[in-house]
């Protein structure tokens, strides 16, 4: 045995516990970050997943034409002006009859939403021969019953340091006993607009934001910054002093924070092209411009790792250049392409700080149905209910989260996808 | 070696100390012998390409100095040399592949039946057309065997309907010597062939052009000696048709399929001679020494 | 040319080996002519009888060196002058081999012949006769061993003389044999001898000509002698000229 051979085995010992070491290390790590993911998810979901139910109340509703002033034959402009709230708190009224007070009747009257109102009134409107009936409803429950109904209120604290009140509680617990109280799915939160009440908002507006903003935001990036990166990549000069300051800048931009982009959509778009304020439309140009630079950068590589040998081939063939980008660099760079715009479209997606500067950090409650509304997205809408007071909104905050999470997921997922399907081609 | 003979002792002639000036630049060795010019035959009666003082720079280093050369009708010759001699470079000039890159730059006349490939009249495209290429790593499109066949028909629109495709596909197939093996499978992948069947698709592929000279880069530089034996024998029957110019580091190769030499050695063409004088008895040391395996 | 300086030492040692074996070849085949030249001129039986016996060991090398040669074109493909090297080697071992075979005839006829000396007395003919074979041959096994085609070339034409000394020795024997008939068979094996040596000196101009081609590239054999010459050695009409 060679003289190198000892020196190298008494090294030995050391090297393989350096490498145990740092598989130590990373393990650990590792551990660290998924327990940070863990908590992270574990409270929110925790937190959200009461939001995805709602706490309906049945009320009989006996819908009197004298209490009214309409009846059947009314127009459609009498029956949906008619003070339908009397209904409701008639009916809570016949349910509970001792109450006595401003103060204890309006706590009762605050036992549903006032939404059970509008519900009264769509339900007349489409049918008005309902009139002069008793009939027996579900409507949305306050948000202080529905977050007692979720167990978030303990009944047993000092009466003065909870929300619902003792006589409260008799309410409540008479209208457990005849069923009258009921947690179901909450559609709300997908099918409505935000609202100032908490058991009435819900994300739809934020989601419906969000995708125009996407899509002016896709439509825009994805050509501009695919074409740039094959303009770069494949007919820029090499070795130009414009080219490289141009990479530079490109990549510098990818590095910009992204409040900068706001204040530069708000002076340009806004203030020079007279783009409305709010919209989707602005908020997608804005996002084209940060999302830019990651879609170029991920571009350019996935073009540079394009094998020259299938190019050369194509131009040995007498393929023009653009031929060649079309035919063969950018099919075989697309997966590569696609992954790096879903990343950036997925960044868009979770952004704020730039939307502050041009108007879509506002309370919206209508639904946009174009670009060219008044939108918010929902990055935009957690920030505003965790900033809101009331208790509800808390849960619904955690409950945006994780759809706006679900969401990234899918996006991620839907990039795994793509990435499959084009490189499964061979 | 000449100038040894000429020099007597104590007279140097004129010629002489021009020369001696030249030499304290650089160090020669043993082997490193004068190149001036090109010995054996570089020209033949029918060329078919042709370049004369071809200069090729990259930048400002001179890739290729001063080379003329015939590539004759018919015929397959075979340019070797040690990596980094210029026989790539040279090849590439003859279809305008250095086109592609940028900081090349040709010099020199070239033709091909008589045009010049570099005149202002010549499209690179047209001209891709009729000098094929076939190059080192087998390069099918990852699209199916079929595709990578119609490929430069359809670019071209040599095809005017499907069946006449079919046709083109199936003759060139049966040309390069595929078409047994891949005729139950032509919608499968061209990737996923073995190395030799791929460079025969490549082969066919650029034969399916019908170009009427066939550059080859290497051709089997990546293949195992049986798909090299099927490539030297496809190249034998195509050159009935075709005219074929051939790099290759194997001097086995050049030995056996072509039928004149060239051997370049640090940008110049050295010598060209029939491949049967090459290898018995070349005539410039460099050869010599290259040949047999005496390079330091 | 060079045999060495191969990247290849391993081939250097090889084709060095070879053409070593070959000069030992011919070292051994020159002095078993030398033998049998002198059994033949100084009648001595023992000497005969030791070249017939050694001629053994000259088709062994032959058998060697042709599998070697076989062995360095099978395993190293050698091209140009390391090809024209080999198949220089291989054909000059069979002339060698050859010469051998002739040196063991001479040797047998002259064990015959010294049984009854001086019946045929022509041994200053012959004794002439061997001095210009071995010269042949000793200066091609020179020219081979140096790679000297110059000199190779010098000694092509040279067999003429002896052809006239066989000419010159054969109407001697004649004359015996019209003399006397019962010297026929003794001047029959004078001739046979004559005609060994002849034949001698026409291997070893096969040698020269393969030295030629080994140096040269060319193939000179059937090609006329002021032919070669100009051709491939114009040094020797213009020595300016290269």
């Amino acid at each position: 045995m060679s003289n190198s051979t000892d020196i190298i085995r008494a090294g030995l010992k050391k090297r393989y516990a350096r490498e145990k070491r740092f598989r130590f290390f990373g393990i650990v790590s590792l551990l660290i970050s998924f327990a940070f993911l863990l908590v992270l998810l574990f409270t929110i979901v925790n937190k959200g997943w009461p939001a995805f139910q709602q706490t309906y109340v049945k009320l009989d509703v006996e819908l009197s034409e004298d209490l009214l002033k309409v009846n059947k034959d009314s127009d459609e402009d009498a029956l949906y002006s008619a003070n339908y709230s009397k209904v409701v708190k008639k009916s809570l009224q016949k349910m509970f009859p001792g109450v006595k007070g401003r103060k204890q009747k309006r706590a009762l009257k605050n036992i549903v939403s006032n939404s059970a109102a509008y519900d009264i009134r769509d339900k007349v409107i489409e049918n008005p021969d309902l009139l002069g009936t008793t009939q027996s409803y579900w409507f949305l429950a306050k948000d202080d019953i529905d977050v007692f109904m979720k167990g978030k209120i303990d009944r047993h604290l000092p009466e003065d340091e909870r929300r619902i009140k003792d006589y409260q509680f008799v309410w409540i617990d008479k209208l457990i006993e005849e069923d009258r109280l009921e947690k179901r799915f909450n559609t709300v939160l997908f099918s409505n607009g935000d609202s100032r009440e908490p058991e009435q908002s819900g994300l739809k507006g934020a989601i419906m934001g969000s995708l125009y903003t996407m899509l002016v935001t896709l439509l825009l990036s994805f050509p501009i910054a695919v074409a740039a990166a094959a303009y770069l990549e494949e007919f820029a000069p090499q070795n130009n002093k414009w080219v490289d300051m141009i990479e530079i800048n490109i990549n510098n931009l990818a590095a910009v924070p992204s409040i900068v982009f706001g204040l530069l959509g708000l002076a340009i778009y806004i203030n020079y092209f007279g783009v409305p304020r709010s919209t989707p439309l602005i908020g997608g140009l804005v996002l084209t411009l940060m999302t830019l630079p990651t879609i170029i950068i991920a571009s350019r590589a996935a073009i540079k790792s394009v094998p020259p040998s299938i190019k050369e081939a194509a131009v040995g063939l007498g393929a023009s250049k653009v031929q060649v980008l079309f035919q063969h660099t950018l099919p075989l760079a697309m997966p590569g392409i696609l992954t790096g715009t879903i990343i950036g479209m997925a960044q868009a997606l979770g952004e704020t700080a730039p939307l502050l500067m041009i108007g879509m950090v506002a309370f919206v409650a209508e639904v946009p149905n174009g670009i060219l509304d008044p939108a918010t997205v929902m990055p935009v809408q957690i920030y505003l209910w965790s900033d809101s007071p009331e208790r509800a909104f808390t849960e619904r905050t955690s409950a945006a989260i994780m759809v706006l999470l679900a969401f990234l997921v899918a996006m991620n997922l839907i990039a795994i996808l793509l990435r499959k399907k084009f490189e499964r081609r061979w | 070696m000449s100038d040894i003979l000429n020099t007597v002792p104590g007279m140097p002639s004129a010629d002489s100390l021009e020369r001696s000036e030249v030499k304290p630049e650089n160090h020669r060795s043993e082997f490193d012998v004068e190149i001036n010019g090109t010995v054996g035959k570089p020209f033949v009666d029918n060329a078919k390409m042709s370049s004369r003082n071809c200069n090729v720079f990259y930048g400002d280093k001179q890739a290729i100095f001063d080379v003329d050369l015939d590539i004759g009708n018919n015929e397959i010759l075979a340019m070797i040399g040690p990596s980094g001699c210029g026989k790539s470079t040279y090849l590439r000039v003859l279809n305008r592949m250095n086109d592609t890159i940028p900081i090349c730059r040709v010099e020199g006349e070239h033709t091909l039946d008589g045009e010049d490939i570099y005149g202002k009249k010549t499209d690179p495209v047209l001209l891709r057309a009729r000098v094929g290429m076939v190059f080192q790593k087998p390069n099918p499109f990852p699209k199916s065997i079929y595709d990578n066949v119609a490929y430069g028909a359809r670019l071209h629109g040599l095809a005017s309907n499907r069946s006449e495709l079919d046709d083109l596909v199936e003759a060139s197939l049966i040309k390069a010597g595929l078409f047994k093996e891949v005729k139950d499978d032509l919608q499968k992948p061209g990737t996923g062939l073995s190395g030799g069947q791929q460079q025969r698709l490549c082969i066919a592929r650029a034969i399916a052009v019908d170009p009427e000279v066939i550059l080859m880069d290497e051709p089997t530089s990546a293949l195992d000696p049986i798909a090299t034996a099927t490539i030297e024998e496809l190249m034998d029957e195509l050159k009935s048709k075709y005219t074929i110019a051939i790099v290759t580091h194997s001097m086995q190769q050049a030995a056996r399929v072509s039928q004149r030499t060239a051997y370049f050695h640090l940008g110049k063409l050295v010598e060209v001679n029939e491949t049967d004088k090459v290898f018995t008895n070349p005539e410039h040391q460099l050869t010599e020494n290259y040949i047999t395996g005496r390079f330091g | 040319m060079e045999i060495g300086q191969h990247i290849s030492q391993r081939y250097n040692e090889e084709l060095e080996q070879i053409r070593n074996k070959v000069l030992q070849m011919g070292g051994l085949v020159e002095s078993q002519t030398k033998k049998a030249i002198k059994a033949l001129l100084d009648h001595d039986q023992d000497l005969a009888k030791d070249v017939a016996t050694s001629d053994q060991s000259v088709n062994q090398m032959e058998v060697d060196i042709d599998e070697e040669c076989t062995r360095v074109i099978a395993r190293r493909q050698p091209t140009a002058s390391d090809l024209r090297l080999v198949i220089a080697v291989v054909k000059v071992i069979t002339d060698l081999e050859r010469i051998g075979d002739e040196a063991e005839k001479i040797a047998r006829y002259s064990k015959k012949l010294a049984k009854n000396p001086n019946v045929v007395d022509t041994h200053s003919e012959l004794s002439h006769m061997s001095q210009l074979v071995l010269s042949i041959l000793h200066d091609s096994l020179d020219a081979f061993a140096r790679l000297d085609a110059e000199g190779a070339v010098e000694i092509l034409g040279r067999d003429e003389k002896i052809n006239k000394e066989l000419d010159k020795l054969s109407r001697l024997l004649l004359t015996y044999m019209m003399e006397d008939p019962r010297h026929i068979k003794n001047a029959l094996r004078v001739s046979w001898c004559a005609r060994s040596l002849e034949r001698i000196g026409d291997h070893a101009q096969n040698i020269c000509e393969y030295v030629i081609y080994l140096v040269k590239g060319k193939d000179v054999r059937h090609t006329s002698l002021e032919h070669i010459r100009s051709k491939y050695f114009p040094h020797d009409i213009d020595v300016s000229e290269s």
